[in-house]
């Protein structure tokens, strides 16, 4: 039956299994991935780092968002093997020993988060966004972060938010 | 100690979200977990003539199937009002996405293939898409046979009419004065139809539980607004005594009334109850969106006015597109028909409100319930009929506008804030009456658009209980049910016993959320945390502090008058007592705790239409400025200024924040939110083709304005904020958009189409 052909050669293909090395959150790292896996799926599920979140599956939302390299990607979007040679930062790797990234901080002082859902990712794309541009203006900031959904906050407060982390940020440099 | 009430302190689940150390149902991580996984119809109605899963069964990895074959449960049906829903569908499929059966696997590849071995033969029936099609005489019924859970109970001039053998499963009716009657005093009779769309919550967060079945304890977790409604309908339907079933919470990615995790619920404990493992249910996307919605609404009224622009009487007709099963959707039509008069004096008021079942996804509560549909009816309807008469849509409200103090309708709660200064303030922010001509491209043009709504806020006869635990080392624990969605409940209810216990916010704690130990809340919904379980919290703290106080005045000999709390301490004539040196004493160095208990709930009163008192009211007045692109009917929002009443504002920031994202939902359905169906699917269930507002859609300028005029029953006059922010910006968009090249739109949302082609047909 070709249907049931299908559906083990799909397991075969689960069962591939690629060698990668990466950085994950500073540190040297070498997994085994399925050739078919997501990257969003590997965060969460191999690496345990459950902060990254998945909501739409078509990388519209941006909640899934990491940094790859520095840049800000879509993790639904991926497969796990592209990993192999980059350097990935997760939320859970973003606060530093001495407490809390400037961004995390003001994202709680000034209202930009409330279910905290969408969270992660917003904070990784505005720390992509302060580090290609330290002192954004408001629009900067409204065009940068269009690629990430929050239902909760109506954005202001977001862009309220980076706003300050970015002060705090060129002050303490 | 200074004051701890209208403080932006740090919110308590702050850390934690941005971190990623949040745990949300999704993160959980449980021994022997599976996923499920649902098959769906594809057909919008039709018998199911014959279900075989043999073939699916036995697909190594499959652990079971679920179909209406081996669905032995105490009542296979559920719903928060009407019991019209299986958990699997049993002779027939109601919407295309209605789910037949479902499938455990050791891995989800497994079970999605294992779903389609399944084999289903369908007889098609006709479809009902349509309210009108529903309608028909010979349309075909939905549902053959309801059971009710309960039969509303209303008050003086409201009405609950049973349509037999009808697709119409709610029909609420409200009338006061001669009702329609009084229209033939008129000097001036005016009717118009408005549409409102079906939208769907999107919470950032999907729709999961994770079910778990050990012996005869069941434990849920789930993103719930109503964790015990929740365990209610879990018992009914697996009839299970309350105390086996205990339903925790985790963190919750946004609510905005979607019913999250009930029918997830539902189907991993029917699972979890075949294979005895723990079973996630996850929906997707795409599933999300067939799960439920915001009903579309139909919406006519009829309004008689005297010349001088004074209202007199009003004939208004809601017909709610309720789909297949209707959830909380009689009562969205109960409250959009209490709602239709608006904030206006209208002493004569006839208003039929009705839910009915089509083939359509299901609906229920959405973020406004019902009071964002009505609110663009009356608003809308308002300025065409200013138009008419050419009277000034601002001075017509405030000619109509109720007075503090006045009541909605008779015997219900008095206006509890300055309707007209609320709307005098907006006038003036927005500029009223000067228009801008400055764009340069004649194509584009400028107007301005101001819309008052209100809704009654806080729900209909509400309870709420809490618990407040001073421990032995005086740091304290706080216990509710509301359930932190984001908007803050956690922060703002620990703030109150903090003030009240004269403590550091430090100090206290708050639970999490477990029906097992949380005392009983009834639902996280119609705004209503701070101003009922706020007050449940307050009297808890309270009690503790009574308790605490009449042990130090045992413990010294003295009177409990002449004590009080001060910074943290216990004041006795210039002493100090820490908490814990009391309780030492008190309970002979033992270690125990006080425990503080508060219940709230409002009365039940017949003389009230809706059978108790609203709450308060929640203030949604919106003045906007948009600009019309004529050639491609393009509507951009260049201001938006919101002003609404938090009665008083425990947590400032907070209290801005769900003004702010209300406009945002609000601006989404008044521009581009809208569900779409061809033929009988629904065609756009994703992100690409269903637009949420974005970081580009806020208006270049938007600000709220909120007023603390102290009239809410919550703790220090608070009033609950989460929805009224949505209430006007479908009107005063629409009415700007009127103002702007004189075409008036009656259906949101403002897709561009839709504006070219009214603009073209009235030039």
């Amino acid at each position: 039956m070709p249907q049931e052909s299908r559906f083990e050669g799909d397991s075969r293909m689960n069962q591939l299994l690629l060698p990668i090395r990466f950085r994950m959150n500073g540190q040297e790292c070498r997994a085994e991935v399925k050739s078919n896996e997501l990257l969003v799926d590997f965060i969460r599920n191999h690496l345990g780092l459950t902060g990254t979140k998945r909501s739409c599956d078509m990388e519209i939302c941006g909640t899934c968002t990491v940094l790859l390299n520095g840049e800000a990607v879509s993790s639904c979007g991926m497969f796990a093997f592209e990993l192999n040679g980059k350097e990935l930062l997760t939320i859970e790797g973003l606060a530093r020993n001495d407490g809390l990234h400037p961004l995390q901080e003001s994202f709680v002082e000034c209202g930009g988060l409330q279910c905290g859902f969408c969270t992660p990712g917003m904070i990784l794309l505005a720390k992509a966004l302060l580090d290609e541009n330290p002192n954004p203006t408001w629009k900067e900031i409204q065009e940068y972060m269009d690629t990430n959904f929050c239902r909760c906050t109506g954005y202001q407060m977001i862009i309220e938010s980076i706003l300050e982390a970015a002060k705090k940020m060129r002050e303490a440099s | 100690m200074k004051p701890v009430i209208g403080q932006n302190i740090q919110r308590v689940d702050g850390q934690e979200k941005v971190t990623g150390k949040a745990i949300y149902t999704g993160d959980l991580k449980l021994p022997g977990l599976v996923d499920g996984k649902v098959l769906r119809s594809p057909l919008a109605h039709a018998l199911i003539r014959r279900i075989d899963a043999r073939k699916a069964e036995s697909i190594p990895g499959v652990l079971a199937v679920l179909t209406r074959e081996n669905c032995q449960v105490a009542t296979p049906y559920f719903g928060a009002m009407i019991k019209d829903q299986p958990i699997v569908a049993l002779e027939k499929v109601r919407y295309a996405g209605d789910i037949v059966a479902a499938v455990v696997a050791t891995e989800e590849e497994i079970a999605e293939e294992a779903l389609k071995r399944i084999e289903v033969d369908y007889d098609e029936l006709p479809t009902l898409l349509t309210i009108e099609e529903a309608l028909r005489d010979d349309a075909p019924l939905i549902h053959d046979k309801l059971q009710r859970v309960r039969v509303p109970e209303y008050g003086r001039g409201a009405t609950y009419h049973l349509h037999e053998n009808s697709n119409i499963c709610h029909h609420f009716r409200y009338q006061r004065g001669d009702g329609e009657k009084a229209l033939d005093r008129a000097d001036f009779v005016f009717e118009d139809t408005f549409v409102f769309p079906s939208a769907q919550h999107y919470s950032m967060e999907p729709n999961i539980s994770v079910a778990s079945l050990e012996g005869s304890n069941l434990t849920i977790w789930s993103p719930t607004q109503a964790p015990f409604s929740l365990r209610q309908q879990v018992s009914r339907v697996f009839g299970l005594p309350l105390s086996r079933i205990r339903v925790i919470v985790p963190h919750v990615g946004g609510g905005y009334g979607g019913g999250k995790g009930v029918l997830t619920s539902i189907l991993a404990v029917a699972l979890s109850r075949l294979v005895r493992r723990p079973v996630r249910i996850a929906f997707t996307a795409d599933e999300n969106f067939k799960t439920i919605s915001q009903p579309r609404a139909k919406l006519t009224i009829k309004t008689g006015v005297k010349k001088d622009g004074t209202f007199i009487a009003r004939r208004c007709e809601v017909y709610l597109n309720g789909g297949a099963y209707v959830n909380s959707t009689p009562s969205v039509a109960e409250k959009a028909g209490y709602r239709m008069h608006g904030p206006y004096r209208i002493p004569h008021v006839l208003t039929d409100a009705y839910a009915v079942y089509t083939n359509c996804v299901p609906t229920g509560a959405f973020r406004g319930f019902g009071g964002p549909q009505a609110a663009f009816a009356y608003e809308s309807h308002l300025d065409m009929i200013a138009h008419r008469m050419k009277i000034d849509a601002v001075e017509l409200r405030m000619k109509n506008l109720l007075d503090k103090g006045e009541e909605f309708a008779p015997g219900d709660t008095p206006i509890d804030c300055d309707l007209k200064g609320a709307l005098k303030w907006l006038a003036e922010t927005i500029e009223w009456g000067k228009k801008d001509f400055s764009p340069k491209d004649p194509r584009i043009k400028r107007g301005k658009g101001i819309a008052c709504g209100v809704k009654d806020g806080g729900g209909t006869a509400k309870s709420a209980n809490a618990m407040v635990k001073i421990l032995i080392d005086g740091s304290v624990l706080l216990s509710f049910g509301s359930v932190e969605i984001g908007q803050g409940v956690r922060t703002a209810l620990l703030q109150v016993v903090a003030q009240e216990l004269s403590i550091a916010p430090e100090r206290i704690q708050v639970a999490e959320l477990d029906t097992q130990y949380t005392p009983f809340d009834q639902a996280t919904n119609a705004s209503s945390a701070t101003s009922i379980t706020g007050q449940a919290v307050q009297r808890a703290a309270r009690d503790a502090r009574e308790q605490l106080l009449s042990a130090a005045a045992s413990v010294l000999g003295t009177q409990r008058s002449g004590l009080s709390l001060e910074d943290g301490v216990i004041i006795s004539q210039g002493r100090s007592l820490t908490f814990q040196e009391v309780m030492r004493q008190y309970f002979d160095d033992t270690e125990p705790e006080i425990v503080g208990k508060g219940f709230f709930k409002f009365p039940r009163d017949d003389r009230i239409p809706l059978g108790s008192p609203s709450p308060f009211w929640e203030i949604g007045f919106g003045a906007t400025e948009v600009e019309v692109d004529e050639l491609t009917g393009g509507v951009k929002i260049l201001k938006y200024v919101s002003v609404t009443d938090a009665g008083k504002m425990i947590h400032p920031l907070q209290c801005r924040g769900q003004d702010e994202g209300a406009v945002l939902f609000g601006i989404g359905q008044a521009l581009f939110e809208e569900l779409v169906y061809k033929e009988t699917r629904l065609i756009n269930p994703n992100l690409v083709d269903y637009r949420l507002p974005r970081f580009r859609d806020l208006p270049q300028s938007f600000s709220t304005h909120i007023l603390e005029e102290g009239g809410g029953p919550g703790p220090y006059g608070a009033k609950g904020m989460g929805e009224g922010g949505i209430l006007a910006v479908a009107p005063a968009v629409c009415n700007a958009v009127h103002n702007a090249i004189g075409v008036r739109i009656q259906e949101v949302p403002l897709k561009g189409e839709r504006v070219w082609k009214a603009a073209v047909r009235n030039p």
